[in-house]
């Protein structure tokens, strides 16, 4: 499926969360790789979710560091 | 004549005064409806003790309370997953709390149809979801909606559960044989009638927040919808054309407590906060009792296998590991992540289900994909990338990597050798299961993604251990590493 994280467009497995994209993420950007709970991670709406929120295909979120 | 005139004039008064009369009592008519709703607790039951006492002093303030809860009761705590009786210690404390009704998540079909049906007969409180139907032999009586009569006010609870893109709930395929389900907005629309036959309609759903705004949109005659599934954190709720969304993210961090207002059978005003749980400083002491009583769980030192020679190496612990989810899961070749194997030494004997939890204890998925063999090779280099300069396990092929020097800084060359011995075919594609960590973090480019299994690592471990009673891994290698 493709989520997209932080305005950049991801292929991640069918099933992953908000962690498993941001972590692709993380990788594909080649940035430090932070620990979930020090992130907070939004949808579409503006709306913390956690970071074993389940994604659907589509799916928009935004993370910064805290 | 007079007679006559008399009656009439009576009657007509009657009526009058009897119409009025009700009118003044319609009009005086107007009370609050109080509601407690939790979404997605995965199995914090630890928690509940606290939940138990907020719920008990919001019943001192109106006995009438209603408490929802919005489905994936279970599934992220082994006391309470792996409990023989599975999810019963959250139905328990479910059952002491008072619930009334919940709605099923995707993960309370973890259960298994058998267990599933155990925790509906078991629990105090309906399932009610209408977008799901069981066949008869899975004994399992699924209640599409519930009414409650309120302090006058007749409410409708209506449920509904997630449906992925693969036409069932995100749970492992097994779970659901016998099971059919319904788009939900479809399944919505055949329930809308019963809009008139209440004064206050809630939608207690568990397909996520940015599904419930979609219904919202539509489907304006909820006065409420209880939602769950996305974990998302609202500030109390959010109204969406002119219907309330409540949801708090996961594990019981906090609970909504809604208040509308009926007057004349309608809702006049809605309301919904937050209330924390993690810092609520009381408990209600039988709920602790009762997580106590289901801590000391047996079921953790539970003999899996016999270790016929002692492991003392990772990567002998690692082969193991590899070998369960490739077995298990029916693929041709599996990897984990070097990392994700947490000690190095186990002694001969008992393999317990503690030992399992110690070694896989992140609560990982196996994530199944079909690649080919270039794809195969260029994940297991990112993934070494990726973990600290560290080469995964693998079981169904042994890999020969050089390095570019003894501190493993880079690969120069690799080798994935199959059980012949020869290099595998870099254009055939096989079935590959990983763990979700190491599936994540190889960010190497392949057609297909994978699939996620909805079974944990440490889960497909414990069956293989009991599948093959004995293990022998004493010198076992996965991995030829040249410097």
């Amino acid at each position: 499926m493709t989520v997209t994280v932080n305005n950049q467009e991801i292929r991640i497995f069918n099933g992953a969360t908000a962690k498993h994209a941001i972590l692709r993420y993380m990788l594909k950007n080649k940035l430090e790789v932070k620990k979930v709970d020090n992130l907070v991670i939004k949808d579409k709406y503006g709306h913390q979710i956690d970071g074993d929120a389940p994604l659907s295909d589509g799916q928009t979120i935004t993370f910064k560091t805290v | 004549m007079k007679t006559f005139l008399r009656i009439a004039i009576l009657t007509v008064l009657a009526a009058v005064y009897t119409s009025t009369h009700a009118q003044t009592v319609k009009a005086s008519y107007k009370t609050d409806l109080h509601i407690v709703s939790t979404n997605d607790m995965h199995a914090a039951f630890e928690k509940l003790p606290q939940m138990a006492a907020i719920v008990d002093s919001l019943r001192c303030l109106d006995k009438d309370l209603l408490v929802l809860c919005a489905g994936d009761s279970r599934t992220g705590h082994p006391i309470n997953d792996l409990y023989p009786n599975t999810s019963y210690p959250m139905i328990s404390l479910m059952n002491l709390i008072g619930f009334d009704c919940t709605t099923f998540g995707n993960h309370e079909f973890d259960s298994h149809q058998d267990g599933l049906a155990r925790n509906i007969n078991e629990s105090n409180f309906p399932y009610i979801c209408a977008n799901i139907s069981a066949d008869a032999e899975l004994g399992i009586q699924t209640t599409p909606y519930k009414f409650f009569d309120v302090k006058g006010v007749r409410v409708c609870v209506l449920g509904v559960v997630q449906i992925g893109s693969h036409g069932r709930p995100d749970t492992h395929p097994k779970n659901v044989v016998g099971f059919t389900f319904a788009p939900v907005e479809e399944t919505i629309q055949k329930y809308l009638y019963l809009r008139d036959e209440c004064d206050v309609f809630i939608l207690l759903s568990h397909i996520g927040f940015e599904d419930d705004v979609k219904v919202a949109e539509k489907f304006p005659q909820f006065d409420l919808i209880v939602g769950g599934h996305s974990h998302t954190q609202l500030e109390g709720g959010e109204i969406h054309n002119g219907v309330l969304i409540t949801q708090n993210v996961n594990k019981l961090k906090r609970l909504t407590y809604t208040t509308l207002t009926v007057e004349n059978g309608k809702v006049t005003n809605k309301q919904a906060k937050n209330i924390e749980i993690e810092n609520y400083p009381k408990k209600n002491v039988a709920a602790q009792s009762l997580v106590n009583f289901f801590s000391d769980n047996p079921e953790l030192g539970k003999v899996l296998a016999q270790a016929v020679t002692p492991f003392s190496s990772y990567e002998e612990l690692g082969c193991l590991m590899c070998d369960a989810i490739r077995d298990i899961s029916g693929s041709d070749i599996s990897f984990c992540n070097a990392g994700g194997v947490r000690y190095e030494e186990h002694p001969a004997g008992d393999f317990t289900v503690s030992d399992v939890l110690r070694l896989d204890p992140f609560g990982n998925n196996a994530v199944v994909m079909n690649i080919t063999g270039k794809e195969l090779k260029d994940m297991l280099i990112a993934c070494f990338n990726a973990d600290e300069n560290r080469f995964p396990y693998t079981s169904g092929v042994t890999c020969h990597v050089t390095y570019t020097d003894s501190k493993r800084s880079a690969i120069k060359s690799l080798k994935v050798l199959g059980p012949d011995g020869k290099e595998i075919n870099p254009k055939k594609t096989y079935k590959v299961v990983g763990n979700s960590y190491a599936t994540t973090v190889s960010n190497s480019p392949r057609k297909d993604q994978g699939e996620d299994t909805n079974i944990a690592t440490s889960d497909m471990l414990m069956s293989y251990l009991k599948k093959v009673q004995k293990i022998d891994y004493q010198g076992k290698t996965c991995l030829k590493e040249i410097f």
